[in-house]
């Protein structure tokens, strides 16, 4: 049998801890109380926030890409034999003010709903048609970031800088905590769901991930349930799983296997920290799978724009399932994940980016078409993508490196699409020498220096979803330091 | 011999603690979740040791793929450091020609990533291999080799789970055997053999990387350069001798920067396939006209098994490159002078591995993996001293690492130093191979495909040999599960691939193997095929039948150090009594030696390592 491998970025690096989980009597019962004992939020609407993380670090700067101009001549000279022909881009073109009218987008997006094969690049349907339909937005040159830092005070060490800059795991942290200063803390939607987690009636997990093991969801009251896109298993040996026959199915086995089995992984009950995190695990993911699976039942919803069968589309198709049945989970707010591997593009980048983002634009495309179609909720849905890094704008024969600032997408009904959000950053090479160094934006080793902070971005979501002006600053504590809390890219 | 254990000579201390359990009073044994503290022995002489059976089985657990009721009885006899000694003279398993086996006897069966993984399964478990002479009565003995070795391939990572080496199936089997060969060797040595292995070199696109080309706004690839910093070796902040970061106003004080990676990136220029056996009148062989273009032909090319050589016109030889500065750094504030590739990887590599953080780095990792998640700073720091310098004085001797690790009073007591928050979480690959190995599983035909599932394994388990998803490995070192390991400021890497799934997956997956793969067994889909590896449940099922008390007596003993508590004892005995039908399909003794197998290894206290 043939295995898709990297069906593992999503279903098996995934931390453990199961739907709402209030901590043990040992836990950190302050943070806790205070979080617990906040305004409870009361809202009667729905609303759902997606993130898409990118693994590896999307090279956006061969995501969207200049046609034409100074642009598109330094683009050129910078990328080398990476540079995307002008011919194939998929033009974007902006809302009367919406931001720089030359550029387009990497050809593959342009089919977001054909099969998955580069060649079939069949009509503008994809990310270039939600955002000249206004379903879409693009945040330009976003990273994380502890203070606002030009070119001279990174390279005169004079402004202090996120740790770890350039390295995978540290930035992934930063982007999914909005703490460049404490990248090992909470997520910014862990913080949230802590805050918002009142306002749901259901017991169901308010954050689910579809994706890895994310750090972006995890709070200090809510972390959490990891979830495989397919469908909810069950256990054999004491519940109804596919193979229970094999031990026996009869009430009577179960009921005694189900009697052993609990008592050895009662709650409390172990003498060792590891045990009992590890009776916790298992006890929970049982707890919520029962939840989860009685709300979606056993049979796939059938969606008019088809979800393809790739790693982004099998995830966001059961974000989907997930968001039909909010009512029957009890939700009025829920905080999703989903992830993709492979954008650690040092090599091969042209092959392995085309075929990234193609998938990437069928899934987010089939998504939007089931939350707006099917389910008639667009404007209560949004999706947002984030990745560890941009890439160096200097190449490396067929790849490029670790970089910094980095384009990204927001999708849905509630977005103020058709327009580029801050500023396109030079994409001239640097050149010791010249005046400005001929890119100001390069920190000298190829990297662009992002002008809006990762936690701009993330409040302006945050918002959306209804956290309050007085609690942004609980969420992003770095926030204040930049000049806007709102980018304005959400109604 | 009904059981497995029943008559063996060394069986005396556990039989007295059932008679010293029998005398206490009901209600204590049942309301105790902790292992009685009559199961320790002494605390002198424990290099010496062992002088149970339940530490023999406990030292096992630490340094093979799981004890055998012979494992413990061999141990008992010739000691820790006769058994050392033993082992690291076995002959070192492989997996290579197993691989050749298969495509020479079975030509028409597609040889996948998977068959690579049937050999990690019969050395892991320790069966004959039907790939050598012999068979079937070739079974090897290098179990704290392979153990090391699957250590070390979560250490430096390579992955089949990648677009490039995914069917790369005899450069993965060989970067194993490397491995493998290098687990007691020295550490640069073992740092230069998979810097240079060409895996790692597609892996981590340090082939085929070129010097800058100004004119081409070309840099030297970064990617090899950060990782084998961050991952391989030294890891991103400066470390004390015990492991715990040095600290500067109270922050930590990092060990190089990006000048430091773009140093490195310039040294590991030039590097192109090894040209064995190319044909000099092709695009085969590598040369400055064909470095972008050369290399094996096929899978099996020999180039996949050889190191990688340079091609000089790439490499960047007219650079200085800022290396690693520290104390003691030989190298004048870190900067190499320029010179050949072969010559400025020597340096680079000393430079690395000379660094003061790689014997706490290097220790805390292994420590990790065979012992503790969270051993103490004294611990890290006995086992970096002796990185440091061995009895000899010599840097980097792994074999005597290894030997430091686990004869560690720490590695030997812990579990009554620190009850409460010693051990690890056993990987799901470590439960299968325990399982194999303690229930003497054997498959009819010698090839073992219980890991070729469907959906992959590693979609059941979180992992599978060599399939990370990146090369930050199935989980991280420093990972901590939200919850009371978090707010006590612990770690516990293996919990990243505890997931809601995996919680439910694992536990499905060994309950098939218990529940379907006996000797014999045609139950299940696939449990008599001729590899599948089938547990040999008879052997305990009259016993099971007659005196099941006993028989969870003997199975803490083998797959739990003799550490279960009496509660759990106490739960599993109902349980097995409850079972008194006796179909013939479903034969008493059998159904509860399944019972017992799969409500141990899913229990919290068995899935601890303690």
């Amino acid at each position: 049998m043939h295995v898709n491998r990297r069906e593992f970025l999503r279903k098996s690096i995934c931390a453990a801890m199961g739907g709402i989980s209030l901590y043990s009597a040992l836990g950190n019962l302050r943070l806790v109380a205070a979080a617990a004992n906040a305004k409870p939020y009361s809202l009667t609407d729905y609303k759902a926030l997606v993130c898409v993380f990118l693994y590896g670090g999307n090279d956006a700067f061969n995501t969207i890409v200049p046609i034409s101009g100074q642009a598109r001549t330094d683009y050129v000279v910078s990328r080398g034999g990476l540079a995307l022909p002008a011919a194939g881009l998929v033009p974007l073109t902006p809302a009367s003010g919406g931001g720089p009218t030359n550029y387009g987008l990497h050809p593959a997006m342009k089919d977001m709903t054909g099969t998955v094969d580069a060649d079939n690049v069949a009509g503008n349907a994809g990310l270039g048609s939600l955002f000249g339909g206004g379903k879409a937005a693009i945040v330009a040159n976003v990273g994380s970031l502890l203070y606002p830092t030009s070119q001279a005070q990174y390279q005169n060490d004079t402004v202090p800088l996120p740790p770890q800059l350039y390295s995978h795991d540290d930035q992934a942290n930063q982007w999914q905590t909005s703490r460049a200063d404490d990248a090992n803390g909470t997520g910014w939607g862990g913080r949230i769901a802590d805050l918002l987690h009142s306002a749901n009636s259901g017991q169901a997990p308010m954050s689910i991930t579809l994706g890895d093991n994310n750090r972006f969801q995890r709070g200090l009251i809510v972390n959490p349930y990891a979830m495989n896109p397919d469908g909810v298993s069950r256990m054999n040996y004491h519940d109804n799983g596919d193979e229970c026959w094999i031990g026996g199915c009869d009430g009577s086995i179960r009921t005694a296997n189900a009697a052993a089995y609990n008592a050895l992984v009662a709650s409390g009950t172990q003498a060792n920290v590891l045990e009992r995190a590890y009776a916790d695990a298992s006890r929970r993911s049982i707890d919520n799978y029962q939840v989860v699976a009685a709300a979606i039942g056993d049979t796939p919803p059938t969606w008019t724009t088809p979800f393809q069968n790739t790693d982004l589309g099998r995830q966001l198709q059961m974000v989907a399932r997930l968001i039909k049945a909010r009512s029957a989970l009890g939700m009025q707010r829920q905080v999703f994940f989903v992830s993709a591997g492979a954008f650690d593009t040092h090599n091969t980048q042209l092959t392995d980016q085309n075929q990234n983002l193609l998938e990437m634009s069928q899934a987010l495309k089939a998504f939007y078409d089931a939350i707006n179609v099917d389910l008639q909720i667009a404007n209560s849905v949004t999706t947002f993508t984030a990745s560890d890094f941009g890439r160096s704008l200097a190449v490396n024969e067929d790849g490029t490196d670790h970089g910094w600032g980095s384009h990204h997408f927001v999708v849905g009904g509630a977005v103020r699409g058709q327009r580029f959000y801050g500023e396109m950053p030079s994409l001239a090479r640097y050149d010791e020498g010249v005046p400005l160094n001929g890119n100001p934006d390069d920190t000298g080793g190829g990297q662009i220096i992002p002008k809006i902070a990762v936690d701009q971005y993330s409040a302006t979501l945050a918002s959306w979803f209804d956290v309050a002006a007085g609690d942004l600053p609980t969420v992003f504590p770095n926030l204040g330091r930049f000049n806007s809390a709102n980018l304005g890219f959400m109604t | 011999m009904i059981s497995r254990l029943r008559g063996a000579p060394v069986l005396s201390s556990l039989l007295a603690i059932a008679a010293f359990l029998a005398m206490l009073p009901i209600h204590a044994r049942a309301q105790s979740h902790l292992p009685d503290a009559n199961f320790h022995d002494s605390f002198d002489g424990w290099a010496n040791g062992p002088s149970n059976d339940a530490d023999a089985a406990r030292f096992l657990t630490q340094a093979t793929f799981g004890p055998t009721a012979a494992d413990i009885t061999h141990l008992r006899v010739i000691g820790y450091q006769g058994w050392l000694n033993e082992q690291f003279a076995a002959t070192a398993s492989t997996q290579t020609q197993y691989l050749d086996w298969v495509s020479n006897t079975h030509p028409d069966e597609y040889l996948s990533d998977d068959t690579r993984l049937e050999i990690w399964s019969i050395n892991a478990a320790g069966t004959a291999d039907p790939s050598r002479a012999g068979f079937p009565n070739n079974a090897r003995t290098d179990q704290l080799r392979q153990r090391v070795a699957f250590a070390l391939s979560e250490i430096f990572v390579v992955s089949s789970n990648s677009g490039a080496l995914r069917d790369e199936t005899w450069g993965l089997a060989d970067y194993y055997d490397l491995l493998a060969a290098d687990a007691f060797v020295n550490y640069r040595q073992l740092l230069e053999d998979v810097t240079k292995h060409p895996v790692m070199g597609i892996y981590l696109s340090s082939i085929q990387n070129q010097k800058a080309d100004d004119a081409e706004n070309i840099h030297p690839d970064e990617n090899y350069a950060r990782e084998v910093m961050q991952l391989f070796s030294v890891g991103l902040n400066k470390l004390d001798t015990d492991g715990t970061p040095l600290l500067s106003g109270g922050q930590p004080i990092a060990t190089y920067d990006q000048a430091t990676v773009r140093g490195f990136a310039a040294v590991f220029t030039g590097w192109d396939w090894n040209n064995a056996g190319c044909d000099p009148n092709s695009y085969d062989c590598c040369s400055e006209e064909t470095y972008f273009y050369c290399g094996p032909n096929d899978r099996t090319d020999v180039r996949w098994r050889k190191p990688m050589q340079p091609v000089e016109v790439y490499h960047d030889n007219t650079t200085d490159k800022q290396l690693l500065n520290y104390s003691g750094a030989t190298l004048a504030n870190g900067v190499l002078p320029h010179s050949t590739a072969q010559s400025e990887l020597t340096s680079a590599l000393d430079n690395i591995s000379r660094h003061p953080n790689v014997g706490p780095f290097i220790a805390t990792r292994l420590i990790q993996r065979l012992v503790t998640s969270n051993p103490t700073p004294a611990y890290v720091k006995r086992v970096a001293l002796v990185f440091n310098a061995d009895s000899g004085g010599v840097r980097g001797n792994l074999k005597a690492v290894v030997k430091a690790i686990l004869l560690d009073p720490e590695a030997r007591y812990g579990q009554w130093q620190h009850p409460d928050t010693f051990g690890k979480l056993r990987e799901p690959l470590l439960k299968a191979t325990h399982l194999w190995r303690a229930m003497a599983g054997r498959s009819t035909s010698g090839r073992v495909a219980n890991l070729r599932t469907y959906p992959g394994i590693e979609d059941l388990y979180g992992q599978a040999p060599m399939r990370s998803p990146t090369v930050f490995n199935f989980f991280k070192p420093d990972f901590r599960q939200p919850g009371e390991i978090t707010t006590r400021g612990l770690v516990s890497p293996e919990f990243q691939i505890l997931s809601d799934t995996m919680a439910v997956e694992t536990p499905n997956n060994l309950y098939h193997q218990v529940f379907c793969d006996y000797t014999g067994s045609d139950s299940c889909w696939g449990s008599d095929d001729p590899a599948t590896l089938q547990l040999d449940e008879a052997a305990d099922a009259a016993l099971a039948a007659s005196n099941p008390a006993q028989l969870v007596d003997e199975y803490s003993l083998l797959l739990m150090s003799g550490q279960m508590s009496p509660f759990m004892r106490s739960v599993l005995i109902t349980r097995l009594n409850a079972v008194q039908d006796d179909p013939p399909d479903r034969p008493l003794g059998r159904t509860r030696v399944q019972h017992l197998l799969y409500l141990i290894m899913n229990s919290p206290e068995y899935s601890i390592q303690k």
